[in-house]
């Protein structure tokens, strides 16, 4: 594939980022991370673990801000977690220890029925959520306009999944598809004002998690419920949004790209070409570097082959597929933007 | 200015130390002309963390049989230059499991094997070679003595004999009774010691919410 940076002036990261996003000429790609990188032992470096970094706005900048002072990454993204709005709609939350993610304990769900669904008054100024407006407010103000500062909230999927639990939110999608429908459009709210409390906040971007994942929820599935959802979302969200599904989803990649989402961050069970052909320039793709199998147990140059072939296919801004293991090394995520410097070298 | 170094290849992981403030504490390997030498590092500037660096550099010395400096004394090497990768992780991970100020011994290679109720001793044969023996009965011993053997082939990237179950050797033709006697204890029960690893690396993976196990 040409390289598309021919002629473009030298761009600062967050400028390269937002232009990825639309899909505009950059100087170089971008590496961006749309969810976490955090590692234990950046942790340690900037004396911000987990769980505090989680639930501490001044330790959740320190400990994101490491992305782009110490990784080399053209962006900074300081939710870590998916649980943080969920811990303010009152799920009962396991904060685990530096070396684990904090989880939803979903067997123990706070919602029933459509009636149970209820937003409380406090979903943005509740230690979870306001640590994340505060975070993206501290790095707004330390680092300006130079970096692109992504936030995150979570879709109703995603959602459902915490406050129903997991089993049961799937057995009303197939029983009851009116009042799946119902619950997700109660609960889109939730993605909606945390997503504006993060815009207004400084975020430049949102990654929207929304769990439908290619293991238990079909394409069919995926237009049924939630592409118009989505689309929704991309028109009261003013900012780019940033898709994130797990797992293979090329059999909805052609629903996602109607979506009007800036982006959609891919696993690497999608192979980048075909992904690539299919969203046929609709929407930019991020993501795809194997997060178990290379950047967590393989080498930097097992990690600049997954780099190099998402640049060979075009794909617009390259990072991990997912958020990365907290053991994961520093000489693999560095390796991601020295390959794609490299790279754009030898295009010259 | 970046902070992070760029001090080799990671070869192991602490991610959390007991007994020091649950810093991380790592195991790098640089490859220099002389062979491979390993540092001991960690990221946290909390107060203690670089006097248990130290002990953990200096508790592989003496556990593993390696050599240091004292100009810098945090990085170790095998007497023989020889990577060992498997075995030096091994020293690593056993060296993090001692308090700082414990005694350091050497261990010996002589085992009491609780699982068969005999004396497992391991002999150096020169060349690197080892050989295992076993007191008591004979029905079940050469069983026994070749499990263990596997063992130690598993955990220190030995090479099994082909003309002896008893027998193994470290590629690189040198005697290292103090690697053999670290991990003689271990190969009594390889299957835990893999087990336990499995736990450590299955840590600190972010699953979709439909993937996590409750």
């Amino acid at each position: 594939m040409e390289s598309r940076v021919d002629r473009v002036p030298v761009m600062n990261s967050r400028r390269r980022v937002l232009a990825a996003l639309r899909r505009e000429p950059v100087d170089r790609t971008p590496v961006c991370n749309p969810t976490s990188v955090a590692t234990v032992e950046l942790m340690d470096l900037v004396d911000a673990p987990f769980p505090e970094a989680n639930r501490v706005p001044e330790l959740m900048a320190r400990l994101a801000a490491t992305g782009y002072t110490e990784l080399g990454f053209d962006s900074i993204m300081p939710v870590f977690t998916i649980i943080q709005e969920s811990s303010a709609l009152g799920c009962k939350i396991q904060w685990e220890q530096k070396d684990n993610w904090p989880t939803v304990k979903m067997r123990e769900p706070i919602w029933h029925n459509v009636e149970d669904i209820r937003i409380p008054s406090d979903l943005l100024t509740h230690q979870d959520t306001r640590c994340v407006t505060e975070a993206i407010r501290i790095l707004r103000q330390e680092f300006g306009d130079e970096v692109a500062i992504i936030g995150k909230t979570m879709g109703p999927w995603s959602l459902g999944y915490h406050c129903f639990g997991v089993e049961p939110f799937l057995l009303m999608s197939l029983d009851d598809p009116g009042k799946t429908k119902a619950c997700l459009d109660r609960m889109k709210e939730v993605t909606i004002q945390f997503g504006l409390a993060q815009i207004e906040a400084g975020a430049d971007a949102l990654t929207l998690p929304d769990h439908a994942t290619g293991d238990l929820v079909s394409g069919e599935y995926y237009a049924r419920y939630l592409r118009d959802l989505h689309i929704e979302f991309a028109e009261r969200l003013p900012v780019p949004l940033i898709l994130h599904i797990c797992g293979k989803t090329v059999d909805r990649m052609e629903y996602i790209a109607q979506t009007g989402m800036a982006a959609f961050h891919y696993d690497s069970k999608n192979d980048p070409t075909e992904s690539m052909r299919i969203v046929h320039n609709r929407i930019s793709l991020v993501g795809n570097i194997n997060n178990p199998e290379t950047l967590f147990s393989k080498g930097p140059e097992q990690v600049r082959r997954e780099v190099y072939k998402n640049l060979d296919a075009g794909v617009q801004l390259v990072g991990p597929e997912c958020a990365i293991p907290l053991q994961t090394t520093i000489e693999n995520l560095k390796e991601i933007p020295k390959a794609v410097r490299d790279w754009h070298r030898e295009k010259q | 200015m970046a902070r992070t170094v760029d001090i080799g290849e990671r070869l192991e992981l602490v991610p959390m130390d007991q007994h020091c403030r649950n810093i991380s504490l790592a195991l790098y390997r640089q490859q220099i002309d002389a062979g491979s030498q390993f540092v001991v590092h960690t990221y946290s500037g909390l107060e203690g963390a670089r006097q248990r660096v130290e002990f953990v550099a200096r508790a592989m010395g003496v556990l593993g049989g390696m050599d240091s400096s004292s100009r810098d004394p945090v990085r170790l090497w095998f007497p023989c230059h020889a990577q060992h990768k498997m075995a030096v992780r091994r020293i690593f991970l056993e060296a993090c499991k001692l308090p700082s100020g414990e005694t350091l011994m050497v261990r010996p290679l002589t085992i009491l094997d609780k699982k068969s109720n005999r004396t497992i001793t391991a002999a150096s044969l020169g060349n690197g070679i080892y050989g295992l023996e076993a007191d008591g009965d004979e029905e079940g011993k050469a069983g026994r003595i070749s499990a263990v053997a596997g063992g130690l082939v598993k955990l220190g990237e030995m090479i099994p004999s082909s003309e002896s179950a008893e027998r193994i050797a470290f590629s690189c033709g040198q005697p290292h009774d103090s690697i053999i006697g670290l991990l003689l204890i271990r190969a009594l029960n390889v299957r835990a010691v893999l087990r336990e690893q499995e736990i450590v690396a299955s840590r600190g993976i972010l699953s979709a919410p439909s993937a996590q196990k409750e």
